[in-house]
């Protein structure tokens, strides 16, 4: 699939085919766009993912995890959980320490920007000015506190699910990001799935085949693009070019908008045929 | 019981549904006929019920169990059971009386 047409199609699909299973190797391509193509300061990668077939979990785990999740239909009828957690160790100093020496010696950051073993060493445990040029790492990484960590952990996984949501979409699959849990159950999502204690789950991604059509009653409400882009500043929205939105309708990103004609009378038919009330 | 259609919560009802899925006069027939079964069952009108199961989070429960004996009192027919409990339920839904949904039992 095109990308702006993969970005065109997604939705969040809120119906999936319980009995249809998802074949093993498109989870692994998931997988795989994930960790070649999700962005991360200092290359931190501090994502993980424990995907969850629910046919083999057992009865009382699998009830745990819907329940976490308040039983959310579409959680019930996804075959495929994928649990994407922040792993707060792999955001601490150290780690960051490692990964940019890493960067700098396959040639990711150049040196003539101040990049070096030693103006990092310096920023990251002592605390040394980063000469200019370079970020100003000894104000965001040295002496950094745990709970900083564990934030960069959780906003850069996110980051990772945009990607694989995307990369569920190019796969032909259906798929939504549910919360993992309400406060009252982190730690029997915990428990289920063993996680390490740095281990956080942040959203659980739904993958399965969707029972609706690809468009799922066409593209969401959106704000309007001068509400949220400007130029300059935030009073100047910036302007968009209509020839630029013409060529994006036809690549396939730029789509009828929802409701599109017919919408409900799908819902009302994969409805019946579930058995949900109308 | 009066016209059921004379109350406010079937009022509701009927013009939430209809709202997204405009069902014809036809299917209403069907809905409207299992909903006032209901409502003899339990001794309450459409509106009563409605009340006692916002307010007190026992007697809706209570009343969503009688609705599936009730539908299976009526039919031996498992799917056509979960249809008419299925009207009653989404008559609580529209009235936001939040109840459980569940698709048929996987044969």
């Amino acid at each position: 699939m095109e990308f702006l047409e993969a970005c065109g199609v997604r939705r969040s699909i809120r119906i999936f085919d319980r009995k249809k299973p998802v074949d093993r190797q498109k989870i692994q391509r998931i997988l795989e766009v994930v960790r070649v193509a999700t962005t991360c300061p200092g290359n931190l990668q501090p994502w993980r993912a424990i995907v969850v077939d629910q046919d083999k979990l057992a009865a009382p785990d699998r009830k745990t995890l819907l329940a976490a999740d308040n039983y959310q239909a579409a959680h019930a009828q996804a075959p495929v959980w994928i649990y994407w957690c922040a792993n707060t160790d792999s955001a601490r100093p150290e780690s960051f320490r490692a990964r940019v020496h890493e960067l700098i010696d396959v040639g990711a950051m150049p040196t003539y920007y101040g990049w070096t073993h030693e103006t990092v060493d310096g920023s990251i445990l002592r605390g040394e000015i980063a000469p200019e040029g370079m970020a100003n790492i000894e104000q965001i990484i040295h002496g950094m506190p745990a709970e900083m960590s564990a934030m960069i952990a959780r906003q850069e996984t996110v980051g990772a699910c945009a990607v694989a949501v995307l990369a569920a979409v190019n796969e032909g699959l259906g798929t939504c990001l549910h919360s993992c849990h309400g406060a009252d159950k982190i730690e029997d999502v915990r428990r289920v799935l063993k996680l390490p204690a740095s281990w956080n789950a942040v959203w659980v991604q739904l993958v399965g085949h969707s029972l609706e059509d690809r468009e799922a009653g066409g593209q969401r409400p959106r704000l309007p693009f001068g509400e949220l882009f400007f130029e300059m500043d935030p009073t100047r929205p910036f302007v968009r070019d209509e020839t630029v939105v013409k060529d994006l309708e036809r690549e396939g990103l730029l789509r009828a908008p929802s409701p599109k004609p017919g919408r409900f009378e799908e819902l009302m038919q994969i409805g019946r045929k579930l058995g949900y009330p109308i | 019981m009066n016209d059921l259609r004379s109350y406010a919560s079937v009022t509701r009802w009927i013009d939430n549904v209809n709202r997204y899925y405009q069902l014809p006069a036809s299917e209403w027939v069907d809905r409207l006929a299992a909903l006032r079964v209901f409502c003899e069952q339990v001794g309450k009108d459409p509106d009563a019920v409605i009340r006692s199961a916002v307010e007190e989070k026992g007697v809706k429960v209570e009343m969503m169990r009688r609705s599936k004996q009730i539908a299976k009192e009526a039919t031996r027919d498992a799917r056509a059971a979960h249809d008419q409990d299925g009207f009653v339920r989404s008559f609580f839904i529209h009235n936001g009386a939040r109840v459980v949904v569940r698709p048929y039992e996987e044969e």
